[in-house]
């Protein structure tokens, strides 16, 4: 075929799902090659604390709800490093990749945008069910914890995944330095996690700081979980799973927004 | 009669800072040639790259690659970019860069592979195939990124500064690889410094200067028109003359 021919030929449109899915892998590839620091480092600690707290000072520590120190706080935990571990992956890849500028790899691609803005989210919930999978095998013989009610956690934890991938996902757009991204980690979602009740009922808080504690989306993260596993939380189920319905919702369209207008990623 | 590979018609780029790298600029490339975009730093030929490849939010303008609107997903599998700066995924080895680019393209693993493997060769790669992109020379990151410009077959080849920074044997290599990708039909589309290497390569050549496009035709008629001995006297006029005109217009009172 001489030279004009071939650039006269008519072209074949791409098949897109095949660049959303390669995306997906790149990220759980990533997740993958980075394993001590993405998912055992995490899985460690979390255990730690159930060793430290639970099992070491549990003892010491009366029932909560009907249910042992050690096996209360399970829940909570695995709520905290699962939001953790989908938002600091997500933020710290699009920021890795906005750095770089091998982001425009992705963004010349064809692609939808809502594609590319999920397939760099997936690298995030896998990391975060890796995660979140070992805790519980791993905890349910350590301490007993079990899980009561499996169908609200599968809808539930995908609400958590959704939400603070779309945290991490805005971070990482926005952010100037990678201490942007721990800012948010450390001096947001962990201090907020904590009071939200992991390691205790906030019933027992007493007002005004129990009704303050309302006021914490992370509360009803650590209630939606503990009510999953325990079938106990301190608020219905339904109204955690509702305020995560509406946090995933908003953050899905503001980082659906950032890729579909390329604001922040583009020049 | 054919598309033509890129039809502009008035783009224009201002940045958040209120700088116009672009404004109103209308460009045609005809299929299956090869063009060359030389203009000074700060002209908007990045601007004007990464307006085509999506990669920017141009402010106004239309831009069609074969016909189709660039940010369609079928103009978009027909472009292949090669960026200035190295823009490598660090977490990936030579080869999985090649395979990772070729599937976000909507190639199959085994296609993907085939096409990384012939690169790999191409760009005399194989040695570093699975060595991660950060551990490369700047030679080699600039074959690889080469190599991801080209892996899934595009129709219109845009390399900005491809030779920038690399050694004389280099260059000659990949000018040998670029003109036998021109020959196969491929429209190629080169930014460069180098006067000589737009001279060498380029069917048609247009001088960008101030945003716009101050002067376009074969290197011969260029300096035919501007009485010019050489590319680089044609360059100095026009680029010159657009910077004065710009100038002039920027210190006219509104």
């Amino acid at each position: 075929m001489t030279g004009r021919a071939y650039a006269e030929q008519p072209f074949e449109a791409p098949e897109p799902w095949r660049g959303f899915l390669w995306l997906s892998l790149r990220e759980c590839h990533r997740v993958l090659r980075l394993w001590t620091q993405t998912t055992l480092a995490p899985i460690v600690s979390s255990l730690l604390f159930i060793i430290v707290f639970g099992l070491s000072l549990g003892g010491r520590i009366s029932e909560i709800h009907g249910y042992p120190y050690e096996i209360f706080i399970v829940p909570g935990l695995i709520a905290m490093a699962m939001a953790q571990a989908v938002y600091s992956n997500n933020a710290s890849t699009i920021f890795q990749a906005r750095n770089d500028r091998y982001i425009d790899d992705v963004l010349a691609a064809p692609m939808y945008a809502w594609q590319m803005n999920l397939g760099f989210n997936v690298g995030g919930y896998f990391r975060a069910l890796m995660i979140g999978g070992a805790l519980t095998a791993l905890a349910a013989p350590l301490t007993g914890a079990p899980i009561e009610r499996p169908l609200y956690l599968l809808v539930v934890v995908p609400l958590l995944l959704v939400g603070f991938g779309a945290l991490g996902t805005i971070v990482g757009i926005y952010a100037h330095t990678f201490d942007h991204i721990q800012f948010v980690n450390n001096i947001v979602i962990l201090p907020l996690t904590f009071l939200g009740g992991v390691f205790y009922s906030v019933e027992n808080l007493g007002a005004p700081w129990e009704e303050a504690s309302h006021a914490n989306p992370l509360f009803y993260v650590v209630s939606a979980l503990r009510y999953g596993f325990l079938a106990d939380a301190d608020v219905s189920p339904w109204l955690s799973a509702a305020v995560l319905a509406v946090i995933a919702s908003v953050l899905v369209v503001w980082a659906q927004y950032l890729f579909s207008t390329g604001r922040r990623l583009k020049p | 009669m054919a598309e033509a590979a890129l039809s502009i018609r008035g783009l224009a780029k201002r940045y958040d800072d209120g700088t116009l790298a672009l404004g109103g600029l209308d460009l045609e490339v005809p299929a299956g040639s090869f063009f060359g975009l030389l203009g000074p730093n700060g002209a908007g030929k990045t601007t004007l790259i990464s307006a085509v490849c999506n990669l920017l939010r141009p402010t106004g303008g239309e831009i069609r690659v074969f016909g189709l609107p660039n940010s369609s997903l079928a103009a978009r599998r027909m472009i292949g970019i090669a960026e200035q700066e190295p823009n490598l995924d660090r977490f990936l080895t030579v080869r999985e860069t090649l395979i990772y680019h070729g599937g976000y393209y909507g190639m199959t693993r085994a296609e993907s592979a085939r096409r990384a493997d012939e690169m790999i060769d191409v760009f005399d790669l194989r040695a570093k195939a699975d060595v991660r992109a950060p551990k490369l020379s700047g030679g080699q990151k600039r074959r690889l990124l080469l190599a991801r410009a080209l892996l899934h077959e595009p129709r219109l080849v845009i390399l900005d500064e491809p030779t920038a920074g690399v050694d004389l044997e280099l260059r000659h290599e990949l000018w040998r690889y670029i003109r036998r990708l021109h020959e196969q039909g491929t429209t190629i589309v080169l930014t460069t410094h180098y006067l000589e290497e737009a001279e060498a390569l380029c069917e048609e050549i247009a001088l960008i200067s101030g945003g716009r496009i101050v002067a376009r035709d074969t290197a011969d008629g260029l300096k035919r028109r501007y009485e010019a001995q050489t590319l680089e006297e044609v360059y100095l006029k026009t680029v010159a003359t657009g910077r004065l005109a710009a100038a002039r217009e920027e210190e006219v009172p509104a």
